[in-house]
């Protein structure tokens, strides 16, 4: 069982690789894609084509029958299972081009495209694929979030500031049963699922301080462990528990709440996940001539350490390739020029500083002034994963004004705070999505979304919380904009050819 | 009159460079918008910098723990440095405080000219990873005090300054489990006037910090039966190391007071 599964992986890559000489795009897209309740065997290692080379999925500790899984089997009315939305081939996420190819295996009756959340709206007609296109061409889930916020405890949080509905192109806030105006009010902003995948780095702690909050780190009431913030975009979900029963209530559409056993199981292979690209159309395999690409290094090294002080340098994995190395020799010219760019892009990524202005969780509160030079490490500071160390709560400007790039597709709130104004934004802003503010109910807080992971980026376009930036160049571009950074023709692509590598 | 000619000492030394004399460290306080001096000297390494109105000299404020916000007036303590190394195109203040204040500013930005500004050296004053084990205190053990500095009418802890201090206090308390933990916010609630403005703190800022404080030691697990959390306005200075000397900035302190079996 556990060989014929690595075959089916390795058949879709050499497929996608040869331009699907000996299967069509059809049966490709079919055997990539886990659907709830298979029965596969999840191997040890699974390597899936991508774009721009393929991308590895390592599972430690063995292969997992998924028969019965609470990961791979549908619990809800809507026959979703985690699985649907965090595909091993998207890097433990959901990418834009395996739903379109989704769509179109299933002319749209797969449950990914569940009403609940798998459409703009459940309001609008659920066969039209246009009700579907946040998900199709953004790669984006519909999260609706309670308003007023609620605690952890579920008591209702008073908040700071007031929200109104300037826009609402989905219908879904402000339409029968769902917006503001509601009988259980809600907010509903459009986000990228994030990775299942590497977990154990998104749930370190490198320090028992919480810099952006002035205060220790909370702990989980459950375990008594130090919590690390960095797990939802907005950090409504503070463990791998309750993001999992979260996700079953919601996504799942399950109405009862996951075992004890069910919840083990669940945290457990996730928590065994390492995935990262390895191999590069391009430049070969990411882990040769001295490298140190690839998810193995993820599985086997300690996580929480910072870059900067008690770790290893952040993505100093590619240093070997800042000179010729043992197999230059046998190396293309193409090869080696790829090798090289990604290795200035590390340095680049460590060492290239700019300005960074009026980003809140980063220009306010810790005191690091307004504006403050660093360089890319300066957030994305964990030794082989590029997460924050501390909780990664920040905002880039990516949802909200003036910052964001036009967004027509998505609503649009204007937040007015009621107390203190905005450390950056004064006391009315204009934002897509409020972020961790939906989460605290601090109008400090609107705009900031968690750090997202950096591992396995080829395998999951489009990024950003949002879905803006279409693919990595997007994603430098934005921020030279947002920064004003400078960066050169060529800096931008050794930038890009690092995210390729990761 | 002393204060003048410390003035005039720090700004002939910001030309020749040599070091001022001990009467120099007198500490100035003024309000003023803040100018950023682009150096790139790598990370975290440009130059603050804040004219005194009374004066019209410039000082340079990079060394506080909080560094300004160019868009926002900033109250600045601090005594004229005894080494003068004219990174940064002002006379340098060392031991120095910024507190950000809510006035607007306009965002002004002036380029190195020159200024090579410094490189960023990590505090002695930073909280270790928790990979690193704390080094248990020495005995004989006795009732001590930890405090803990803020910015004016702030509450936040100060990084790596508040938190490391939070972390000494924790460090210790852990090591002697005492019977009491007495916290106490103060405020510097009483007029003074700075460059021409009165200005005071909230009376609720000093409990906004106790509460802080309070609320730290408790996610650090001290038992609640054992805290206790008060606060006090109209702060005197008290001679605290988290102030480095600066009684006006000493009046903005949480107090810790570790009581033994």
């Amino acid at each position: 069982m556990r060989g014929r599964t690595a075959g089916v992986a390795a058949i879709a890559m050499l497929a996608a690789l040869a331009g699907g000489a000996s299967l069509t795009r059809g049966e490709v897209a079919a055997a990539r894609w886990w659907s709830a309740g298979e029965g596969r065997t999840f191997p040890e290692r699974l390597d899936y084509a991508n774009a721009l080379g393929s991308l590895r999925v390592l599972l430690s500790g063995g292969p997992q029958r998924t028969k019965g899984h609470p990961f791979f089997e549908a619990l809800g009315a809507n026959g979703r299972a985690c699985v649907t939305c965090h595909q091993p081939a998207d890097a433990m996420s959901l990418s834009a081009r395996s739903a379109q190819e989704r769509w179109d295996a299933t002319q749209g009756r797969d449950p990914l495209f569940a009403a609940i959340d798998g459409s703009n709206c459940p309001t609008l007609p659920q066969a039209d694929r246009a009700s579907h296109s946040l998900l199709l061409e953004r790669g984006l889930i519909r999260v609706q979030r309670p308003w007023p916020p609620r605690a952890a405890d579920g008591s209702p949080i008073t908040p700071d500031f007031t929200i109104e509905v300037l826009r609402d192109p989905t219908g879904c806030n402000g339409r029968g049963a769902y917006g503001l105006a509601a009988a259980a009010p809600s907010v509903s902003v459009y986000r990228r699922p994030r990775p299942v995948a590497n977990l154990k780095y998104l749930t370190a702690v490198g320090f028992e301080y919480d810099p952006k909050q002035g205060l220790p780190l909370p702990k989980d009431p459950e375990s008594g462990r130090l919590l690390s913030g960095n797990l939802m975009a907005d950090n409504r979900a503070v463990t791998l528990q309750v993001q999992a029963r979260d996700a079953a209530l919601t996504h799942l559409e399950f109405t009862r709440a996951l075992t004890p056993a069910q919840l083990a199981q669940i945290v457990d292979f996730e928590s065994r996940l390492y995935t990262a690209q390895q191999q590069h159309a391009t430049g070969g395999a990411v882990d040769a001539g001295g490298a140190e690409g690839g998810p193995r290094l993820l599985a086997d090294s300690r996580p929480g350490q910072l870059g900067s002080d008690n770790g290893r340098p952040v993505w100093s994995e590619f240093a070997a390739w800042e000179k010729p190395g043992p197999d230059d020799a046998a190396l293309t010219p193409a090869q080696r020029a790829w090798r090289a760019s990604v290795a200035r892009g590390a340095r680049l990524f460590r060492e290239r500083t700019f300005l960074i202005t009026d980003s809140a969780g980063i220009n306010s509160p810790m005191g690091f002034g307004n504006p403050v030079r660093n360089s890319c490490v300066f957030c994305h500071n964990m030794s082989q994963m590029g997460n924050d160390v501390a909780p990664g709560q920040v905002d880039l400007g990516t949802t909200t004004q003036p910052f964001a790039d036009p967004q027509p597709w998505l609503p649009l709130f204007r937040i007015t705070c009621l107390a203190d104004a905005h450390p950056h934004y004064g006391r009315v802003i204009q934002t897509h999505d409020p972020g961790f503010a939906l989460t605290t109910g601090r109008c400090a807080d609107v705009g900031k979304i968690t750090l997202q992971s950096m591992r396995g980026l080829a395998a999951r376009a489009p990024y950003f919380s949002n879905g803006t930036a279409r693919d990595l160049r997007g994603v430098v571009d934005y921020y030279d904009r947002r920064y004003s950074i400078g960066y050169t023709e060529q800096e931008k692509q050794d930038l890009v050819h690092l995210m390729e590598a990761l | 009159m002393r204060r003048l000619r410390a003035l005039r000492a720090g700004a002939t030394l910001l030309a020749c460079s040599a070091v001022l004399p001990a009467a120099a460290a007198e500490p100035l306080r003024f309000i003023a918008c803040p100018v950023y001096r682009d150096v790139d000297a790598g990370r975290k390494s440009g130059c603050w910098l804040a004219e005194d109105a009374a004066t019209g000299l410039r000082y340079d404020v990079s060394p506080s723990p909080t560094k300004p916000d160019w868009n926002h007036e900033v109250l600045v303590e601090g005594s004229v440095a005894t080494a003068q190394d004219n990174a940064c195109g002002g006379v340098v203040l060392d031991p120095v405080r910024v507190s950000i204040l809510p006035g607007s500013c306009t965002r002004h930005s002036l380029p190195a000219e020159g200024f090579p500004g410094r490189r960023f050296v990590l505090p002695p004053r930073n909280v270790r990873p928790l990979s690193e084990a704390r080094k248990p205190p020495a005995g004989p053990w006795t009732d001590r005090s930890f405090h803990l500095q803020f910015e004016w009418d702030r509450s936040f802890a100060v990084y790596q300054l508040d938190d490391y201090l939070l972390d000494q206090a924790i460090t210790y308390i852990r090591a002697v489990k005492p019977r009491e933990i007495v916290v106490t916010g103060y405020a510097a609630t009483v007029p003074a006037v700075v460059s021409g403005r009165r200005i005071a703190e909230r009376t609720q800022v000093a409990r906004e910090r106790a509460e802080m404080v309070g609320e730290s030691l408790l996610r650090l697990g001290v038992p609640k039966s054992i805290l206790t959390v008060q606060w006090r306005d109209a702060a005197e200075p008290a001679p605290i190391d988290a102030a480095d000397g600066l009684a006006e900035a000493s009046r903005r302190r949480v107090d810790i007071d570790v009581k033994l079996p």
